[in-house]
């Protein structure tokens, strides 16, 4: 039973590895220089910007509430978190479309579409916070909380009680978090197409404009780009689970349950 | 100057798990808290270290109530059944984490205390169970604590490690002239370990009192018989055939004393040693006292 | 009191959907769509995911850390760059604009999720209680342990698949050629269109569909636990 599904799942998640390939081979011959031109630059720096700011307040607002929940064990607010899970990432965006452009007591803060993207942010960590907190508040479930109380009892003060006891166990579920939601975030279209701007433009949804527009005439510019994220991403990845590596093993091995 | 617990109530949920604890354990006296599972011995501990609240009473350290004071101010620190060394630390930086100045020497100082010399950059997966928790007694003293808090520190260890480490942390925590309360649901245990020792039963104080006992009247007498009273090892003791005036009663129903074990007949309130050497005789009566200038 | 706050800043978006209600539903092409792909991709997530993680868990295979790398690493792949690459592929044989097409690189996003999901569940429940399925024959293993005791991670991974899927715009629009409507490209389109009534109505569905499967899931199960225990007694 689990060998034939194990052999269709590789099967399947081949294909992206197949497409990243796909992407090599068309890109053989590219004139890269093309990439040079205004409106990629920005939008290079434009999703760096969004990116960082939505994964990393995920990340934050995601841990704090986690900690929060179990430390003061708040089970009717841990159920209400779900609730951004069951709206799809299109639909959140439409919702925050309609909150900043139509007639609630938030219109007029600042506009659904303006330049610095606010409300893409806002949609993500809305919508990532939940990711974040299921991720990490399994870790505090399995936490041995004997560890806290041994950092108390060693006379630590509370950050560094937090130092010890808890925040070499959220690095992994922390790391895993920021690479998943790095790589969605920064290449994706359903959001920023429906609250962003025509410029700058976010990685995802230029790339996907040149692509489609103009009967595919601007086709490699995009298979390039998309490469060379892939691969910036990927070597993101690899360099800072090698660099955690060593740590992460000693944890696992000398971690009590 | 001690350590002063009066009127401490606890509840969790419709359960009474401490119910009036009064207890003052005098500085420089390693005390034994002992009780089956569910006694509240590990709550209580769990108070003083702060961890927990409590519904009533106060706990006083040198009249000053700890009563608000968070547990990483309270000076005292805990060895717990699992050794829980910080895994992403060597061996040790998870002792030089809790000395005062963050000093590798002082740290150092201590794993040979120890008996972990030239361990400190050992990883913690690296050592057995035993050698973790003697890492983690040698992480509790460093942090200087004025009281030491044992919750079942031997549970977990195979009987020859327990006796080695029972006899290191007794001898320390003596050395050291700091006063520490060890939490165990092993009475043999207890007695060896510890100057007093406190029945616990349902959140009451059953009794307390010394592993030697006197001579005292049937009522204290049966208390004792309960608290499984034995010898100190390190007692003298004259055995006779003959009582005199001022025999020891033997408290266990089944105790030892050096190399040799006793049983206490409770019908005829005699004591019968059971010999593991030819000096006694088998089934013979023997009373028991203490020799001049011992505890 | 910043509990409360929480939880106002985690409703208040939802205030947006009672601009309006759901008036005139019309069971159409797209719904039907979005439908079928939402059941037929959260069955297959639920048999692959369950049956990989349990492999994953019990194999003793040296390519175990490979494979958990496979399974793992098109979670850090930007969804949208590897499509463009299996937008290629795909072309190749002539999988554009067919619903198979669609079907496949829907599992593709999805299914990295739902093998993590189910072996993290499996994790914590641990190997030994899991073995004890094993002396049952493999569908009463199915019907009697496996499913109640992973009945809390089957209703996430379905739906964590269904919010994926119901989210693809680009994906369903790219591979599907514009030929396969969803409930989703509608959105955009009525969107683009400035029509808002229309895009409520299909907010509307985007977000109670996955309530639904959630909340029906949740039934089906106790209804068949409670089976289970009756055939037990």
């Amino acid at each position: 039973m689990s060998r034939s599904s194990l052999w269709l799942s590789l099967v399947v998640l081949a294909l992206p590895f197949t497409g990243v390939t796909f992407l090599i081979y068309e890109t053989v011959g590219f004139n890269w220089s093309e990439l040079n031109d205004e409106a990629w630059r920005a939008s290079l720096a434009v999703t760096l910007y969004v990116t960082l700011t939505s994964t990393l307040l995920s990340l934050m607002i995601g841990t704090w509430l986690a900690r929060t929940i179990y430390m003061k064990r708040s089970s009717w607010l841990a159920s209400l978190l779900k609730w951004p899970m069951f709206v799809p990432h299109v639909a959140a965006a439409y919702l925050f479309y309609l909150l900043f452009s139509g007639g609630f007591p938030v219109y007029g803060l600042f506009e659904a579409n303006e330049r610095n993207h606010l409300v893409v942010i806002l949609t993500y960590v809305w919508k990532e916070v939940p990711f974040v907190f299921l991720m990490v508040v399994g870790t505090y479930g399995q936490l041995n909380h004997g560890y806290l109380d041994m950092a108390k009892t060693l006379q630590l003060k509370p950050l560094e009680q937090f130092r010890v006891a808890e925040w070499p166990f959220l690095v992994k579920p922390l790391l895993d978090s920021f690479w998943v939601l790095v790589a969605f975030i920064s290449f994706a279209y359903e959001v920023p197409a429906l609250l962003g701007v025509t410029f700058p433009e976010l990685l995802g949804v230029l790339a996907y404009e040149r692509l489609t527009t103009g009967l595919f005439l601007n086709a490699f510019e995009s298979y390039a780009v998309a490469l060379i994220w892939t691969l910036f991403i990927f070597t993101g990845v690899v360099a800072s689970y090698a660099l955690t590596a060593k740590q992460r093993r000693r944890i696992e091995r000398g971690m009590r349950r | 100057m001690s350590l002063v617990l009066s009127g401490i109530r606890k509840r969790f949920k419709d359960r009474d798990v401490l119910s009036g604890i009064d207890l003052t354990i005098p500085n420089g006296e390693i005390h034994a808290l002992v009780g089956v599972s569910g006694s509240g011995k590990s709550t209580l501990l769990r108070i003083i270290a702060g961890l927990e609240t409590l519904d009533a009473g106060t706990v006083t350290w040198e009249e000053l109530p700890l009563h608000g004071v968070p547990p990483h101010l309270r000076r005292i620190t805990m060895l717990s059944q699992s050794p829980l060394l910080f895994p992403h630390l060597t061996v040790g930086e998870n002792v030089t984490l809790a000395t005062p100045n963050r000093s590798r020497e002082e740290a150092e100082v201590w794993l040979t205390r120890v008996k972990l010399p030239g361990r400190y950059d050992a990883e913690v997966h690296e050592l057995s169970g035993g050698e973790q928790q003697r890492v983690s007694f040698a992480r509790a003293l460093a942090a200087a604590p004025r009281l030491i808090l044992l919750d079942e520190p031997f549970t977990n260890l195979d009987p020859g490690l327990k006796s080695e480490l029972q006899r290191l942390i007794r001898d320390l925590v003596r050395e050291l002239e700091l006063t520490a309360l060890l939490v165990t649901h092993d009475r043999e245990e207890a007695m060896l370990v510890a100057d007093r020792v406190t029945l616990l039963e349902t959140g009451h104080v059953r009794v307390t009192g010394t592993p030697v006992l006197l001579s005292e009247t049937e009522s204290t007498f049966g208390d004792f018989v309960e608290l499984g009273g034995a010898f100190y090892p390190s007692t003298e003791i004259d055995v006779s055939t003959e009582p005199t005036s001022d025999s020891l009663v033997l408290v266990r129903p089944f105790i030892r004393f050096g190399h040799h074990f006793g049983e206490y007949r409770r019908s005829t309130g005699e004591y019968v040693i059971l010999p593991r050497n030819e000096s006694f005789e088998v089934g013979k009566t023997y009373y028991l006292r203490q020799k001049q200038g011992g505890i | 009191m910043s509990r409360i706050l929480v939880a106002f800043l985690i409703v208040f978006p939802f205030i947006g959907l009672f601009l309006t209600f759901p008036t005139s539903f019309s069971w159409d092409e797209a719904i039907l769509n979005t439908i079928a792909y939402v059941i037929s991709i959260a069955l297959v997530n639920v048999w692959l995911g369950v049956g990989t993680a349990w492999w994953l868990l019990f194999t003793e295979s040296r390519w175990k850390s490979w494979v958990e790398w496979l399974t793992f690493l098109p979670l850090f792949i930007p969804v949208l760059a590897s499509m463009f690459g299996m937008y290629i592929a795909l072309a190749q044989v002539g999988l554009i604009g067919t619903y198979t097409g669609v079907g496949l690189v829907l599992l593709v996003t999805t299914l990295p999720y739902s093998i993590r999901l189910a072996y993290n569940a499996m994790y914590v429940i641990g190997r030994p209680l899991l073995e004890q399925a094993l002396t049952f024959a493999p569908l009463a293993r199915i019907g009697f342990v496996l499913l109640p005791l992973l009945k809390e991670s089957v209703r996430t991974i379905v739906l964590f698949s269904t919010v994926i899927v119901l989210s693809q715009f680009v994906l369903v629009q790219l591979i599907g050629a514009g030929l396969i409507p969803t409930v989703t490209t509608r959105l955009y389109q009525a969107y683009a269109g400035n029509d808002v009534s229309q895009a409520l109505q299909n907010t509307w569905v985007l977000v109670s569909l996955p309530v639904l499967f959630y909340i029906g899931l949740g039934g089906i199960f106790s209804i068949w636990i409670r089976l289970v225990k009756g055939r037990l007694q």
